[in-house]
């Protein structure tokens, strides 16, 4: 796999900054981490899941029940 | 030892000699290592009218072993109870039904929307997943799943890789998730489009269990835009084939003019009117398009997410989420907003016409038809002061939908046509360190 | 050039946060509770002190003693006293490393280049510039040093953990019994302990994902230093050559972990059993255990 073209689409997409590692101490806080309430995010998924038609996005998961 | 002991004093006169006599204090360091982190959470959600209500509650653990392996398992158990509306539409007069299984009847009181049985039901579900690196900026994850409650057992697997570029400021994922549910209703399996029959009569429904897969497939991104802001794309797809109707959904049989139920007597205990059994197609297919921002301005930090879905049922669905986290003293405070729309699928029919052709799939389901639902939360969280948090969230969840004018059949328009629902979500979360 | 010889001092929760780059490093202050005029006075101390160091003992600068002395190999010359306990420490490293260790080991820096590829020197290039290593070659009689013609010195092994060491004793006459974690490019230092006597969390960063915490030590006091390849290294014929070099043969130590991670009360010895292990190579583990210090290997 090239990296570079992938790195570079996705880099034109949304044409962003590269942050530095020792830049990085903000993103590294919990609360801005896109996964810091996985718990929550699954229950909330469950519970819509069995009341509405669409389901997940975020990742895996929403079925695996009978509710729906 | 001897050496060492040389070794390490002549080491220590030389950083003395070298720094001068100032003594600096013996240190103190200890690594954050591993250990287990658990995150648990009792979740109460209550409709109004009687409807449903759902006590869960949830473990679920992460052991970090450094070196970017992790395992994680949860642990939920649920139990669900109370009614949902049926499918059936309400009616001037009192309808009476067959119950699942079959061997009772239940009533709805005139001008109401019926609901379904009152049932109790209990649901445990175990997740478990591996994460660990595969080579130089690769990840794999591996993950089970394993669900039962008294009609439905589910299994399921899932693996996804991904990858990082540039300095971790990119992350490019795929991922496929693969699961099996059987369902075993109660009272046997109903033939699609067939009459509820008398109290005592099965001679519709199947014994046994029906199954159905699913396959999903996942290609995401993550990107850090700036200091402050990281973005998150998915595509994902969707597969599902077997059995996917609802076993205890109807819908009513009509007079093409008056919209009136037509009326049936029961021979013995039975339903008083003409009701048939849901009918969806053996297979749907779903995409969606997920995109979610997260930005820290200073101390607050904003999180919104927006989802697209469409699928070959003729739904379609944006959801659109926002959040926002500010500190308060020693915790934050987090108030919470979601809306979501979806428009009918192609076979949501509010009641079916006596007269015209029966269509080959039908489905009166309020979760198949053409609804905007809202949410509106806050959430309360405290850190304690040995680094372990909890938490409490309340939400009142809305749902108004409507039913699409050419299906509303003459004394329909004056009666509640499409069962909105409204509920109380409370949570309590407490995450701890061992 | 200075890039920046700007410090700007930010405040996190419930610390201040001063940066600024010195050392060819990213450098930050964590300073625990103080009001504003303190906390800036303790990051211009810092600041100066870790420009001061730089602009006397880094081999860039034309400015500085090392070059001055470098310039003059083959002549006299006078050092003064931060020069000469430096180099009579340097000197007990490379007596400690049986001259693995070796400042004068820098002209092998123009043989090597480490890009993760697998080209290596001709021993011929080698055995050249070995002719100019060597601390038994040099004439050391404090304050007067004489290098022969062609030999070079350079503090880069021990410079930065000693600037953060001085830096921390600054830090503490101008605010005795602050708490301030001071880091340099991943060395860090923390005389006092917080008020609330919580730890400083320090993340140890992944050798495999740069950005990405492999592992945090929660520093109450006392010093941390990290030696690491950094993927700076030459894969050949199955062995990992870091980019460490043994000033004896001239040739990279192999199999060294990618990363050594050590605890000790100040920084400056705890860089040194670092560098020390990772001359060890293979058997860098039996040396940090002999050390009696905790330590964190990846």
């Amino acid at each position: 796999m090239n990296k570079m073209p992938i790195c570079l689409v996705l880099l034109a997409l949304t044409g962003c900054a590269t942050v530095q590692p020792w830049e990085r101490d903000v993103l590294a806080r919990p609360e801005m981490s896109l996964d810091n309430a996985p718990l929550e995010a699954a229950i909330d998924d469950h519970i819509y899941f069995s009341k509405e038609a669409s389901s997940g996005g975020r990742g895996f998961g929403g079925g695996g029940c009978g509710c729906n | 030892m001897k050496d060492n002991d040389s070794f390490n004093a002549t080491l220590a006169a030389a950083t003395c000699a070298l720094l001068g006599s100032t003594v600096a204090a013996p240190v103190a360091a200890q690594a954050e290592d591993g250990g287990w982190s658990f995150d648990s959470t009792l979740l109460y959600y209550g409709e109004s009218d009687n409807r449903v209500r759902d006590i869960s509650a949830a473990v679920s653990t992460l052991r970090d072993f450094g070196d970017e392996r992790k395992l994680s398992g949860t642990l939920t158990a649920d139990t669900l109870t109370g009614a949902s509306a049926s499918g059936a539409i309400a009616l001037n007069r009192p309808q009476t039904f067959t119950s699942p299984s079959g061997r009772a009847v239940y009533t709805t009181p005139a001008d109401e929307v019926p609901l379904d049985d009152t049932f109790l039901d209990t649901r445990f579900a175990l997740n478990a997943s591996w994460t660990q690196p595969l080579a130089r900026l690769y990840t794999v994850s591996a993950g089970v799943g394993f669900s039962t409650e008294y009609d439905y057992t589910h299994i399921g697997a899932n693996l996804s890789l991904a990858r990082d570029f540039n300095k971790r400021n990119t992350t490019v994922n795929a991922g496929v998730a693969w699961s099996q549910d059987d369902v075993d209703p109660v009272g046997g399996r109903p033939t699609a489009l067939s009459q509820m029959l008398d109290v005592g009569d099965n001679s519709n429904k199947r014994d046994g269990s029906e199954s159905k897969d699913v396959l999903d497939l996942l290609l995401g991104f993550t990107q850090v835009l700036n200091r402050t802001t990281v973005l998150r794309v998915n595509y994902s797809y969707s597969d599902s084939s077997g059995y996917l109707n609802d076993p205890y959904k109807l819908l009513s049989v009509v007079d093409p003019v008056t919209g009136d139920t037509l009326a049936r007597v029961p021979i013995g205990q039975g339903p008083n009117g003409v009701y048939l059994f849901e009918s969806r197609p053996d297979a749907r297919t779903k995409q969606s398009l997920y995109a979610e921002v997260k930005h820290s301005f200073g101390a607050p930090v904003m999180h919104f997410s927006y989802r697209y879905m469409t699928d070959d049922w003729g739904i379609d669905s944006h959801t659109g989420e926002v959040r926002l986290r500010w500190p308060l003293g020693d915790g934050y405070i987090e108030p919470q907003l979601r809306y979501y729309t979806q428009s009918a699928a192609d076979f949501y029919r509010a009641s079916l016409a006596n007269g015209t052709a029966l269509p080959r799939y039908a489905s009166a389901d309020f979760r198949l038809g053409d609804f905007d639902a809202t949410t509106i939360g806050v959430k309360y969280g405290h850190g304690t002061t040995t680094g372990n948090e909890w938490s409490i969230r309340a939400e009142y969840y809305q749902q108004n939908g409507s039913v699409p004018g050419e299906q509303i059949i003459g004394n329909q328009a004056d009666r509640e046509q499409y069962p909105d629902l409204s509920a109380v979500i409370v949570q309590f979360g407490y995450r701890f360190r061992l | 050039m200075n890039a920046s010889c700007a410090a700007t001092l930010t405040r996190d929760s419930d610390h201040w946060v001063g940066r600024f780059v010195a050392m060819a490093s990213p450098c930050e202050v964590l300073i625990d509770h103080a009001p504003a005029s303190l906390a800036q006075q303790v990051l211009n101390t810092v600041a100066a002190e870790a420009w001061r160091i730089e602009r006397r003992f880094s081999r860039y600068r034309t400015d500085s003693a090392v070059h001055s002395i470098n310039a003059n190999a083959g002549t006299e010359t006078v050092v003064d006293e931060e020069c000469a306990n430096l180099l009579d420490f340097a000197a007990t490293l490379t007596r400690l490393s049986s001259g693995a260790f070796d400042i004068t080991s820098g002209v092998l820096r123009k043989a090597w280049t480490f890009d993760g590829g697998d080209r290596v020197p001709a021993q011929a290039q080698i055995d050249v510039l070995l002719e100019s290593v060597g601390w038994h070659k040099v004439e050391w009689r404090r304050p007067l040093l004489k290098l022969r013609p062609g030999m070079q010195i350079d503090f880069g092994g021990i410079g930065k953990e000693y600037a953060v060491d001085a830096a921390a004793n600054l830090a503490a006459k101008v605010a005795p019994g602050l708490s301030c974690l001071i880091n340099f490019g991943g060395d860090v230092a923390v005389r006092n302990a917080r008020q609330n006597d919580e730890p400083w969390r320090v993340g140890i960063e992944s050798f495999m994902q740069h950005g990405a915490a492999e592992r945090v030590v929660k520093l109450s006091r006392g010093a941390l230093a990290t030696s690491g390849d950094s993927r700076r290294f030459v894969l050949r014929d199955g062995y990992r050559y870091s980019h460490i070099l043994d000033a004896r043969t001239g040739w990279p130590v192999r199999n060294a972990p990618h990363s050594i991670t050590v605890a000790a009360d100040t920084c400056t010895q705890a860089g040194t059993i670092t560098t020390l292990a990772m001359l060890q190579g293979e058997n860098a583990e039996q040396m940090l255990r002999d050390s009696g210090l905790q330590y964190w290997l990846q």
